[in-house]
């Protein structure tokens, strides 16, 4: 008996101190709590709230996946930067697709000085992750304005469906690039860049010439490949910029006004 | 909650003690009790198996090892998604503290399982479009550790001994684990760590 005396309060306070749900149904379960729904929307809201300055800077960090201490440390490092408007993530927020996974990561970007906004990754696509991601953040593809810019967000997770046709949607990207009467500058961001073996070689052309071919179009952002790149990679005037992983510690930060970019690379 | 979940639990629940007293039955007859047949059945709460699972399970000798079977469904009101998972779970309870009145104790338990959930969006093979490696963790099943106690009490009727128990079990799966072994700063074991209950009928 008296072992078990000595264990009981223990086992209680574990409990009843840190946890984020004391009953797991099923690991693949999307129960969320409140203000735990629609986070990119709640957050371009929060954004547009705040009058847009001439020069607009802000973040772009990516594959949070199992990093959650490194993720942490991106935060306080990027909460340094007093000048920056918003923080951009570029998709695999989780590394099992779960939804324990983003409410983790969630918990740290809600740690950010300004909101932050997401893509979806390939691990994002596994198992629930898709429900996960619709529930949590919203839909797959999506767009906002703020300023003088555009932000178009896709999914170019092609392999997750078997390279079917479907992904990325060239045509809903079409549609959002025709519907800017302000002539805005567009920046699409999605997790896997074009050229990319992940990506559907069949529909690499037709999206390279979308954004190629529009005036508009002068830099896409992506992460998934853990390591920097910047370049015009098909010579057509448009900038592609990877940023790293949160296990290589870095991240960029990014200086846009009409007609022109600045990127910078950050370790912490 | 609304009167349909109670609907759809309590057909879940008829439907497991409509099981459990068909295998009390098969015993009543004159011979001993078959090989095959279960020496329990236990009906469980939570622990990543379902929001109920419940199923057959069988003794050692001694009574320090259960092996249990599990049929788990978590309704789409419960989970987001409705999930049926299948679980082969064995415990094992090295110490026995007789109480009053035929109530006993088993303070410590361990245990582990593997589940397998249902559904097309899960793989236990990832597909050929994959390639090799890409990802190292089959989706559909998942194993899982545990620890915790039960408290029991055993009763003779009909010249038959039977028992009830209701157990607790503290439990994480390898996702979980692996996640806090590599993030000890940011993870607590309390995020980590989950409460499954149960009740165990012996016959």
């Amino acid at each position: 008996m008296k072992p078990v005396l000595r264990f009981l309060p223990f086992v209680s306070l574990l409990f009843f101190s840190s946890c984020d749900s004391l009953f797991l149904y099923n690991p693949n379960q999307v129960t969320l709590h409140n203000g735990e729904s629609n986070l990119n929307a709640r957050n371009v809201a929060a954004l547009v709230s705040q009058p847009p300055p001439d020069t607009l800077r802000f973040i772009l960090m990516g594959d949070s996946q199992r990093w959650y201490d490194e993720s942490e440390e991106f935060v306080k490092s990027a909460n340094k930067h007093r000048d920056i408007s918003f923080v951009l993530h570029a998709g695999d927020i989780s590394d099992f697709g779960l939804s324990q996974e983003f409410k983790w990561v969630n918990r740290i970007l809600s740690k950010l000085h300004v909101p932050y906004m997401t893509v979806i990754g390939n691990h994002d696509i596994v198992a629930n992750g898709p429900d996960a991601y619709r529930k949590m953040f919203g839909p797959m593809n999506y767009s906002f304005e703020y300023g003088s810019h555009k932000f178009i967000f896709i999914n170019t997770n092609s392999r997750e469906y078997a390279f079917d046709g479907t992904v990325p949607d060239v045509n809903w990207l079409r549609k959002e690039l025709a519907d800017n009467p302000e002539n805005k500058d567009m920046i699409v961001i999605a997790h896997i860049p074009p050229y990319d073996n992940d990506f559907d070689k069949n529909l690499e052309k037709e999206y390279g010439e979308l954004l190629g071919n529009n005036p508009n179009v002068h830099m896409s952002l992506y992460g998934h490949q853990h390591s920097f790149n910047d370049g015009e990679y098909y010579k057509d005037g448009v900038r592609y910029v990877v940023t790293t992983s949160m296990g290589a510690r870095g991240y960029l930060k990014i200086k846009v006004w009409k007609g022109g970019q600045e990127v910078e690379r950050i370790n912490f | 909650m609304n009167v349909l979940i109670f609907k759809e639990m309590s057909k879940y629940l008829l439907l497991i003690l409509a099981s459990l007293s068909f295998a009390a039955e098969a015993q009543e007859g004159p011979k001993a009790k078959r090989w095959y047949l279960p020496d329990h059945m236990k009906l469980q709460f939570a622990g990543g198996t379902g929001f109920l699972s419940g199923g057959p399970g069988y003794n050692s000798r001694n009574k320090k090892l259960e092996t249990d079977f599990l049929f788990g469904y978590l309704p789409e009101e419960f989970g987001g998604d409705a999930l049926i998972t299948i679980t082969g779970k064995t415990t094992y309870s090295p110490w026995r503290v007789a109480l009053k009145n035929d109530y006993y104790l088993a303070p410590v338990s361990i245990g582990m399982y593997l589940s397998y959930t249902f559904g097309p969006q899960f793989d236990s093979k990832w597909p050929a479009y994959y390639p090799k490696g890409y990802y190292w963790w089959a989706t559909a099943f998942r194993p899982g550790i545990y620890a915790g106690g039960k408290i029991g009490r055993e009763v003779t009727m009909h010249s038959r001994r039977r028992g009830l128990e209701l157990y607790y079990e503290i439990g994480t799966y390898d996702l979980m684990l692996i996640s806090y072994v590599q993030n000890t700063g940011f993870l607590t074991p309390g995020d980590i760590l989950n409460l499954a209950i149960g009740l165990k009928f012996a016959f």
